[in-house]
């Protein structure tokens, strides 16, 4: 990892704070762009409240849509963060640097978007207090705590928590040298925020021990967030498809692998808008590419076992929702198409090493995994329900309404709206972990070749 | 004080290491002493083999009273041996990859252990030996006499399947392991191969040429040597997960009526994953410690494999917890029969077993502390915990599916009563470890028992260099 020239403190300083000193002309521009497109969501939002679920396309049997969709896509997209940050930070690969803060930051806004759409999709929002609150102070009946529907906003909460405070110990040191750049009430702001770092040995010990602490103690929360909504759906033995006991694990690394995508893109994205071409290589991409070839196939494993276990007990009930899948238009052709373009196109695009350092192939492949880990998410959630045999009283497939995609759409301009807005005032890319990577740089030299090295303390 | 810190060095090549610092011997002395060691035993290995070879022999006649006594028509009887038979394919399947990987993952530390782990590759013929009598006693996928309420196929993967399902393909399977397996095993050894038939004599040169192959350590011979090894290990490691898939459907889940769990393959894979690094560890330290490599195996490798270990001993508690929760929260008959089968009632102490040897007492007692984990014997003893736990794991899966009653059953509609093991059970299930361990002990006086060329590259990779106010390790990472 070790491709581009040796940086200075000084040139990674400015380098990577330009887009807190000096954002660039198109940041205002974009921004009031993105906020209009939020606002369309809201306005969406505002009119489905008033008039109640009717203006989706929500029915019975199908009772869950786009929205729990979207829900499931942004949770997922959520397992990147500590998968890149926490995994790769204890697992010592020096290729992480770059992407660690992107990832974190996007774990906790794509948390933040995840968390809105079951609210959004309860028709009445006020109604989640019945999460906590009794259904009926008077009759005192309580909300299951035996429901994975109590457990999912208790381990997201908790995962929210978690990401939050890895990121804000991330940061401390980078707010000093904000700090330290800054004048008038910036530099106020980022001297409370800086906790008084002076970047002592004491200070660096207890914040690298905090980092990896947080590391270990945020991989079974990570795990247990996206288990628990695979739950919601794997608990329900009355609809076939959904009742697999490999639901968590297949959900957690399909998690994975969208989220690590969304995270190359985003990283993608972030080099050529901001410049940072001397941070973020192609060799660090190409790194990435290898990963998420070995995560797309675990993860493909997991589907097809998925598949063949649907089929092995030979199940009336359970073959009709396969049936529907794979031979009724129009899910048999989402079917072939997600397939297409979660797994076989860009593993084939990651395959040859020159199409992994190959931005806009990446840029590519990376966003065909999310649009096939979105559609993922919708075949798995309504033909299951369209087809639920026990206590249906009548087969109905569903068809989103212009309001529900209207909404959908509006969380990704939330997403990159709130990225965006982070980029203004702190770092995207972290300082001190780039700058440890460039004093940790070293060569080896074996016979007539000079080799790559890394200076390790064990 | 500068003598002081410069007697605490130790000097290897051009750089001088803390003395508590583990280092990669200097490469000119590898080869010659590490084929010296694999031409002279001592006299205590001989010994072991000869443990190994006397308990192979009481298999063997575990095997021939078994047949003699229940033959091959009912497969409930042959429980035991499938669980042994399992155990030992679990361990030994997944043993070549645990090198292949951290080679593939460019893991320093792993260099000592990669012979360790490919010479399971010989093991591979064990394996096809052991399935030969398997395919026996699967029964028919037809229901031979439909009854009321019986299935006139059983459940199975092969429904409409190709010809000789599933036998045939199972046992395809198997070879193509062990097949791919001594290749994995003879590409990676043909250099020290090359190096040793210089230092060897008799039957041992004439051996090490042929399989020498004209190596002369040429830059493309190194390469295709280097693209060989990728290549196979991937298709080896593709295979592996396909044959595990097959036997643990096959001969375990299609067995028992109403069984239907797509957990089932990853957690064998996993649980097999955890117990052949399990296996390699303990062979470490036996080397280690008894074996006079000390030299050559340092602590940090324990450090290092055994947060994987760690890794994989949760992510099999975790798969266990899915399977479990899907189950009892689903309140289907079926599956809570399962349960009672499997987990709690019948083979209930098997079950408690298997948790607290592959999971409770390695994590808790050993894997979760730093401390334990820096130790040579902690590693290891945490994986004699596991490898006693994989086989309760497969004994309760095994014996159980082999006798759960009617396989053309619609669902386990009563929990059978657990199967105790007789001494042909005994007998056989010590005989086909001891066999196991007396063919992996003769590769060891065959082939080196470290991989030469991996330990001297290494030892070439590595300086020590001043960095600010101390001197630390530098590693090169080759792309």
């Amino acid at each position: 990892m070790q491709e581009g020239r040796a940086l200075t403190p000084t040139e990674i300083n400015r380098d990577l704070l330009r887009s807190v000193l000096e954002p660039p002309k198109w940041f205002w521009p974009v921004v009031v762009i993105l906020t209009l497109w939020v606002l369309v969501g809201v306005t969406v939002s505002g009119i489905m409240i008033n008039r109640g679920l009717g203006v989706t396309g929500l029915n019975r049997p199908v009772a869950w849509g786009f929205m729990i969709t979207n829900f499931v896509f942004w949770i997922g997209i959520s397992h990147a963060g500590v998968m890149l940050s926490a995994i790769l930070r204890l697992a010592k690969a020096e290729w992480r640097r770059p992407a660690t803060r992107a990832a974190e930051v996007l774990t906790i806004f794509s948390l933040m978007t995840a968390l809105t759409m079951p609210i959004m999709h309860v028709g009445r929002p006020w109604r989640v207090l019945y999460w906590v609150f009794p259904y009926d102070f008077a009759r005192g009946i309580w909300p299951s705590v035996r429901s994975p529907l109590v457990w999912d906003p208790s381990a997201i909460l908790t995962y929210l928590t978690s990401s939050t405070l890895f990121v804000l110990i991330a940061l401390v040191p980078d707010l000093a040298v904000l700090r330290d750049h800054t004048t008038g009430v910036a530099h106020r702001i980022y001297s409370v925020l800086s906790l008084g770092w002076q970047g002592n040995a004491r200070q660096w010990k207890f914040q690298v021990i905090a980092g990896v602490l947080l590391s270990a103690l945020i991989l079974p929360v990570f795990v247990s967030v996206h288990s628990i909504v695979s739950w919601d759906f794997g608990m329900a033995a009355s609809v076939k498809s959904w009742h697999s006991t490999i639901f968590a694990p297949y959900f957690v690394i399909g998690a994975v692998h969208s989220g690590v995508s969304a995270v190359v893109f985003v990283m993608i994205l972030l080099r050529s808008m901001f410049g940072w071409q001397e941070y973020i290589r192609k060799e660090h991409i190409d790194a990435l590419g290898r990963l998420l070839i070995v995560v797309a196939t675990g993860w493909f494993y997991f589907l097809c076992m998925e598949i063949i276990f649907g089929l092995y007990g030979r199940e009336a009930d359970e073959v009709a929702v396969r049936t529907m899948q794979f031979m009724e238009y129009p899910w048999n052709v989402l079917m072939i198409i997600f397939a297409g373009i979660t797994y076989f196109l860009p593993v084939a695009l990651w395959l040859p090493r020159s199409f992994r350092r190959n931005l806009w192939i990446m840029s590519l492949a990376c966003i065909s995994v999310n649009v096939g880990m979105w559609l993922e998410r919708y075949l798995i959630i309504v033909p299951g329900l369209a087809r639920k045999q026990v206590f249906t009283f009548t087969w109905q497939t569903y068809m989103p309404s212009i309001t529900e995609l209207l909404l959908i759409l509006s969380t990704f301009g939330l997403v990159s709206l709130l990225l965006l807005l982070f980029s203004r005032v702190f770092p995207l890319v972290p300082l001190y972990d780039i700058k440890e990577g460039e004093f940790l740089r070293a060569k080896v030299q074996v016979g007539r070749s000079t080799v790559p090295a890394t200076i390790r303390e064990d | 004080m500068a003598s002081h810190a410069h007697a605490a060095e130790h000097e290897q090549g051009h750089s001088h290491y803390p003395a508590d610092m583990w280092v990669f011997p200097q490469s000119e002395k590898v080869a010659p002493d590490l084929v010296g060691r694999t031409v002279a035993a001592a006299p205590r290995f001989k010994m072991w083999m000869l443990i190994a070879g006397v308990l192979a022999v009481v298999g063997i006649i575990g095997f021939i009273a078994r047949a003699a006594t229940d033959g091959f028509d009912e497969y409930g009887p042959w429980g035991y041996y499938m669980a042994v038979f399992s155990y030992l394919f679990m361990i030994t399947g997944a043993a070549p990859l645990v090198g292949l990987a951290f080679r593939f993952t460019k893991s320093h530390w792993r260099r000592p252990l990669s012979r360790v782990s490919e010479l399971f590759g010989l093991l591979g013929v064990v394996n096809v030996l052991l399935f030969i009598p398997l395919l026996f006693v699967l029964p028919p996928l037809a229901n031979p006499q439909v009854d009321h309420g019986e299935l006139a196929v059983r459940r199975t993967l092969w429904i409409a399947g190709p010809w000789g399902a599933p036998q045939l393909w199972d046992l395809l399977g198997v070879v193509a392991l062990a097949v791919m397996g001594l290749v994995i095993l003879w590409l990676s050894a043909v250099p020290d191969l090359a190096g040793a038939k210089l230092a060897a004599t008799g039957w041992r040169r004439k051996l090490y040429t042929m399989l020498a192959c004209r190596w002369c350590g040429a830059k493309r011979q190194w390469h295709i040597q280097k693209a060989g090894l990728a290549l196979l290990g991937g298709f080896y490691f593709m295979t592996l997960i396909f044959v595990q898939f097959l036997i643990a459907t096959d001969y375990g889940m299609s067995l028992v009526p109403g069984w239907k769990d797509s957990i089932f393959p990853p957690l064998y894979t996993v649980i097999s994953f955890q117990s052949s690094l399990a296996t390699i560890l303990i062979i470490m330290f036996i080397l280690r410690r008894w074996g006079g490599y000390q030299e050559y195996i340092g602590v940090s490798l324990f450090w290092s494999a055994s947060k994987i270990l760690l890794g994989l001993t949760l992510l099999w508690t975790y798969h266990l917890w899915a399977f479990f929760i899907t189950f009892w929260y689903g309140r289907m008959p079926v599956e809570q029969n399962i349960l009672k089968y499997f987990l709690f009632e019948s083979y209930g102490a098997v079950f408690a077993a298997n948790v607290v040897f592959s999971f409770l007492l390695p994590f808790v007692s050993i894997l979760l502390w730093n401390r334990f984990r820096k130790t040579d014997w902690g590693p290891a003893l945490a994986g004699c915990f596991i490898l006693v736990g994989t086989l309760a794991f497969n004994i309760r899966i095994f014996v159980g599916s082999f006798n759960a009653g009617d396989v053309y059953a619609l669902a386990l509609e009563r929990v059978p009563p657990p199967v105790y093991p007789d001494l042909w059970d005994i007998f056989i299930v010590v005989g086909c470890i001891g066999l196991a361990a007396f063919v992996y002990l003769a590769a060891m006086r065959v082939f080196p028992v470290l991989s030469i060329w991996e330990v001297k590259e290494g030892a070439l990779y590595q300086r020590m260099e001043r960095f600010m106010k101390g001197r630390y390790l530098v590693l090169a990472k080759p792309e």
